[in-house]
């Protein structure tokens, strides 16, 4: 434990690993090869529930149904390909997915565009492969390679931000499940249990589009965003909470006032129109999701825990606002202005506070 | 005896039964219905009769109410019909009949509208069904219902199954139900002890109970076994009764799907059909190829690419999520979730219309012809027969041409109107929304004696016509009925003169006359200008053309010189309004002076009275106005002099330029010809813009362009001619400085003048 002290974020498998060993412990459906515990045992992990007298806290809010379908995908050995909106924890459930099934998170090829082929593959030691030639010892084997050789599951961050070619690289592996080494004469044949869940973004730019052929061998399940202000709400103060105590914020967390506010901020800016769908408002041009009013609210309790009274006001709430939602300072400063002035001005008592502090700052 | 409890449309339910009825062999099969329809079970079971169909039953006084029994080939209560009389078994309905279920179905909604704030038998119903589906981990109650009973591996366990369901249902319906009795309660006490007494009355009738089956809802079972007591006469006579009539009808499986409820409708019928052949085939495992392979397929007709590769995964997949929740074979939920993910990439959008099909389908029940007909079926045919339409009884559509008029070289006086009542005909048709005639309206072409019609026969119309019979009972009651429903609903005189014209198209004498008679009540008390005028202008048509339609228009007369003499009335008081509101009036004045015009029983007087006082008057919208100008100048109400004289008074320095520019637009809307060929207004108008300093010029420029806007090039150069006379200049430059594009500097600062001066008047 010494060790973990001083990592800033631990895996989800060392963080829920009370959960997960309560889950095997009572395990008594029948498990698939290379997997840790059953199919509804996952389930059980990621929705939420009590096993013995341990309770499981929910991972994934929102949609069950999405959850189930991407575990049976696993099931079926076929790959997982997540897509949403950015903050619609594609991330965290593929993270939370191969720590319970394989109690293993890390194995996670964070695509860019910088990302080649030999990361997807392998690539060699060159050191070594001078001095000794091509030997199994002078290969560096990337994640998906480890999860070939041990039957288990390799985790490709932001696909579509990798070139194609690296992409291409992809449809060989997943259709023949199979990694030829040229060098050495041999092949690697994945065994059994292996599989890969891919994550991609819909909105972002500067992002390469997916070859449908790479498409077809991908069961995709697109995540939604959060259906309405109570689950939105529900998400934010979970991860809230588990942010401020992974980064010892001396804040005490927001009150369900706050991230309401928030909440309803993102959504209707998100969506173009109030709440109760009476009055249309110009959406703002940056993304504004789910991730981003947790970010925000972990902001501005680090604000209020270090130079404030350790409780957010709407001082600490207006700044942190204007940072997010104006990043194009003509465009969003004027959709901003705009959402304070029709709406924020008109709801009243509760939200004066908030509107005063954001009026001064956004002039 | 042996009473199996099922689900209403419910392939495992039909299979089972038929199973168990082969296994007992009995000699009476009683089935829930209404006891009323039994003698039509001889019909319904003929082989012609194609499922899905339903039976229908209808109230015949006002207000109808109906109630439908829809049957598909997997309704149990079909298969044990064709089981019964395919071997000469007795067969009967036992449920209350079709009238009292009318007439308690009315009494419900009285008693459920005065117990609103308790909670109702159905709300408490769908409480214990949300309950049900979260004790079993199920998200909706229709994949509760497939993976519990439509999954049953054996007749045993589906009747057990049902049974218990059906008890565990009632009991908690006591427990949620300890105060308030609701009415579906009730109305299920009066069933059961119908039924139990229709049960008895057969075992009297000589029949052994051991051989005696009854098929009958889940729900009922308990209730028939030991609950409830049999009905007496005496009890029985005392319920409310409705006069009620019944029919057979063909149903479609889209409208199967629309219907929500228990029992009456099925939202998957396409689906459900796929379990009842693959139970028959006797391999369960099918319905999953076969709902995944027909989305593919569909899919690709749609032009979407799937690959087999992918059918393959999605059947995996659905099998996994199946295993998840404990069972062998996938639901349709499973199914359809494996679609989306495997075939649909993740977006359920992308096979909406193959899910569609595969669900759904686009089946159509057949009733062959005399088996039933209702008296509106037969009415029908009997009209095509006598009309000579029957060629156009087609699947593929044909046009129809009409000439209205009337054939001078044929001998009967029926066969010279022949198109003239062909004509009613298919108007009829049109207002009780019978698909088979789309009608071209081509009246633009104003050859109104010319009609076009589009004549297709679907399966889908001749639901329709069978819909048709709770609105009368031939096509011309229905018609009129349906009429006199919309005249009685039509929220203003512009509306009802609507339903007005529809009569007059359809024929239909007494509706025009009725729809006259509630136009004139109307029309007396509050009605708009723009109101009035949709309707002068309908009536003028219907009066004008009303010869070749063979119709008494004389009744339209007085009606048509109230609603024009109204009309002049108001219309001074109409015209002060701002010019949004002027477009309607515009038109609306343009209606009553053309009806004027048309109708010689219409007297001018009041009518240029107004348009006087509207042209003269300066506290009115200057565009009317305007228009009541140029009205009175084609009437040639109006001197020259008067015309040059209005012109300087309106466009004069000290009016504000958006006034006389618009009253100039008011004034073009009419005749343009009228206003280029006098030469007094443009000279009044070059007179104007002399005496305007350059600042007062930029702001008349905008209104004059938009007030000659609408003028073509060659008008604009015959104005250019004029100018070019007032200012001694050659014509042709004139026309081609005023015809040219403008240059890019002349627009820009056109475009700020724009902006400039529409922020200045709005101070003003």
């Amino acid at each position: 434990m010494a060790q973990e002290q001083g990592i800033q974020r631990l895996p989800a498998e060392q963080l829920y690993q009370k959960e997960i060993e309560a889950l095997i412990a009572a395990e008594q459906d029948p498990i698939p090869t290379g997997w840790k515990m059953s199919p509804r045992s996952v389930f059980t992990y990621l929705a939420g529930g009590k096993v013995k007298d341990t309770v499981i806290t929910p991972k994934y809010i929102g949609n069950k149904r999405l959850v189930e379908i991407s575990i049976a995908t696993l099931v079926t050995d076929r790959a997982l390909l997540l897509i949403g909106d950015p903050g619609t924890a594609k991330s965290w459930l593929s993270e939370h997915l191969t720590a319970a099934i394989n109690g293993d998170s890390t194995k996670v090829i964070q695509g860019t565009a910088g990302t080649t082929e030999e990361q997807i593959r392998y690539s060699w030691n060159y050191a070594m492969l001078i001095a000794d030639g091509p030997s199994e010892r002078a290969m560096i084997k990337t994640p998906v390679y480890r999860a070939m050789e041990t039957g288990t599951i390799a985790r490709i961050e932001e696909i579509s931000r990798c070139a194609s070619e690296v992409q291409d690289a992809l449809i060989s592996i997943l259709s023949e499940k199979r990694i030829a080494i040229p060098e050495l004469g041999t092949e690697l044949a994945a065994k059994k249990g292996f599989s890969v869940i891919a994550t991609a973004n819909t909105r972002d730019k500067g992002v390469n589009t997916m070859s449908a052929a790479l498409k077809r061998r991908f069961n995709i399940v697109v995540l939604p965003n959060p259906s309405d202000l109570a689950s939105e709400m529900e998400i934010v103060k979970t991860r809230v909470a588990q942010l401020s105590q992974n980064l010892d914020l001396e804040a005490s967390l927001p009150e369900d006032d706050v991230v309401g506010k928030v909440c309803t901020i993102f959504r209707e800016l998100r969506a173009g129109m109030t709440l109760d769908g009476k009055q249309k408002v110009k959406p703002a041009n940056s993304v504004l999701s789910t991730a981003e009013a947790i970010s925000l609210l972990a902001n501005s309790m680090a604000l209020a825990g270090s130079f404030g009274d350790g409780k957010i006001t709407d001082y600490e709430l207006a700044a942190a606002l204007q940072g997010a939602i104006v990043k194009d300072e003509e465009k969003d400063g004027i959709v901003w202005k705009e959402y304070l002035e029709n709406i924020m001005k008109k709801r009243g008592a509760k939200w004066l506070g908030l509107y005063q502090e954001c009026r001064e700052l956004n002039g | 005896m042996k009473i199996i409890g099922i689900r209403h449309l419910s392939p495992a339910g039909a299979w089972y039964v038929k199973k168990t009825l082969d296994q007992r062999n009995p000699d009476v099969v009683l089935i829930e219905g209404p006891s009323d329809f039994s003698a039509l079970i001889p019909e319904m079971a003929k082989r012609e009769v194609k499922p899905p169909f339903a039976v229908l039953a209808y109230t015949e006084e006002l207000p109808i109410e109906t109630i439908l029994y829809p049957f598909s080939i997997y309704s149990p209560e079909y298969q044990a019909m064709l089981w019964a009389v395919s071997r000469g078994k007795e067969c009967r309905f036992i449920d209350l009949p079709s009238e009292i279920f009318l007439a308690l179905s009315c009494a419900c909604a009285d008693i459920e509208e005065k117990m609103r704030q308790q909670e109702c038998g159905e709300e408490a119903r769908s409480v214990i069904y949300e309950k049900m589906d979260e004790l079993c981990g199920e998200e909706d109650h229709e994949t509760f219902w497939e993976r519990t009973m439509e999954h049953c591996s054996s007749e045993e366990e589906y009747i057990e199954g049902s049974r218990q369901f059906g008890i565990c249902l009632r009991q908690l319906e006591d427990e949620m139900e300890q105060d308030a009795h609701g009415c579906s309660r009730m109305e299920n006490i009066l069933r059961e002890s119908y039924m139990k007494a229709q049960i008895e009355k057969v075992v009297c009738e000589g029949w052994s109970e051991e051989k005696i089956v009854v098929v009958t809802g889940a729900y009922h079972v308990e209730g028939l076994e030991h609950l409830v007591s049999a009905m007496t006469e005496e009890e029985f006579q005392k319920l409310p009764k409705k006069v009620s009539k019944k029919t057979l009808m063909p149903y479609s499986y889209y409208r199967l799907s629309n219907r929500s409820g228990y029992g009456a409708g099925n939202k998957a019928p396409a689906y459900y059909e796929m379990i009842w052949d693959a139970l028959r085939e006797g391999k369960p495992e099918n319905v999953a190829y076969q709902y995944l392979a027909s989305i593919a397929s569909y899919s690709r007709q749609a032009g979407g690419m799937v690959s087999t590769a992918e059918v393959i995964d999605a059947v995996r997949l659905s099998q996994v999520l199946a295993q998840m929740k404990g069972d062998a074979l996938p639901t349709l939920r499973d199914l359809r979730d494996a679609a989306v993910t495997c075939m649909g990439h993740g977006s359920f959008g992308e096979i909406a219309v193959a899910v569609a099909q595969a669900e759904i389908g686009t089946k159509i029940g057949e009733i062959p012809q005399g088996v039933v007909q209702t008296s509106v079926q037969s009415d029908f045919l009997r009209l095509l027969e006598e009309l000579r339409l029957e060629k156009y009884k087609t699947l593929t559509a044909q046009e129809l041409r009409l000439d209205l008029r009337e054939k001078l070289n044929v001998k009967s006086e029926l066969a010279a109107r022949i198109d003239l009542r062909r004509s009613y005909f298919l108007h009829r048709l049109r207002i009780l929304d019978i698909s088979f005639a789309k009608w071209q309206d081509s009246r633009q072409e104003r050859a109104t004696w010319a009609e076009s019609w589009l004549m297709q026969w679907t399966p889908e119309a001749e639901i329709q016509i069978v819909e048709a019979i709770v609105k009368g009972d031939t096509i011309e009651k229905a018609a009129s009925f349906v009429l006199k429903e919309r005249m009685e609903a039509a929220p203003g005189i512009a509306a009802m003169t609507q339903v007005l014209e529809d009569a007059f198209l359809c024929g239909l004498e007494n509706s025009v006359h009725y729809a006259v008679a509630a136009l004139q009540q109307t029309a007396v008390e509050e009605a708009s200008l723009p109101e009035i005028g949709e309707a002068l202008r309908h009536l003028s048509m219907i009066v004008q053309y009303g010869d070749i339609r063979n119709l008494d228009h004389t009744r339209m007369t007085p009606l048509m010189q109230q609603l024009f003499l109204r009309a002049c009335l108001i219309m001074v008081q109409s015209c002060s309004c701002d010019d949004e509101a002027a477009k309607k009036m515009m038109d609306a004045i343009d209606a009553v002076h053309e009806t004027q015009i048309r109708h010689d029983f219409l007297e001018e007087d009041p009518l240029i009275a107004s348009l006087l006082q509207v042209a003269r008057r300066d506290d009115l919208n200057a565009k009317l106005s305007g228009f009541c100008a140029a009205l009175l100048l084609e009437r040639s109400q109006m001197e020259e002099e008067e015309l040059s004289r209005e012109v300087q008074r309106r466009i004069s320095r000290g009016v504000p330029a958006e006034l006389g520019a618009g009253w100039l637009e008011g004034l073009s809307k009419k005749n343009h010809y009228g206003l280029i060929a006098r030469l007094s207004l443009w000279r009044s108008l070059s007179e104007y813009v002399d005496t305007l300093d350059e600042e007062e010029f930029k702001r008349a420029l905008v209104f004059l362009r938009r007030a000659f806007s609408d003028f073509s090039a060659k008008e604009k150069d015959q104005i250019a001619e004029n100018l070019g006379e007032i200012w001694q200049l050659n014509r042709e430059q004139t026309s081609e400085v005023l015809n040219a594009e403008l240059k890019k500097e002349e627009q820009e600062l056109l475009e700020s003048l724009d902006e400039f001066d529409f922020g200045d008047f709005d101070d003003l």
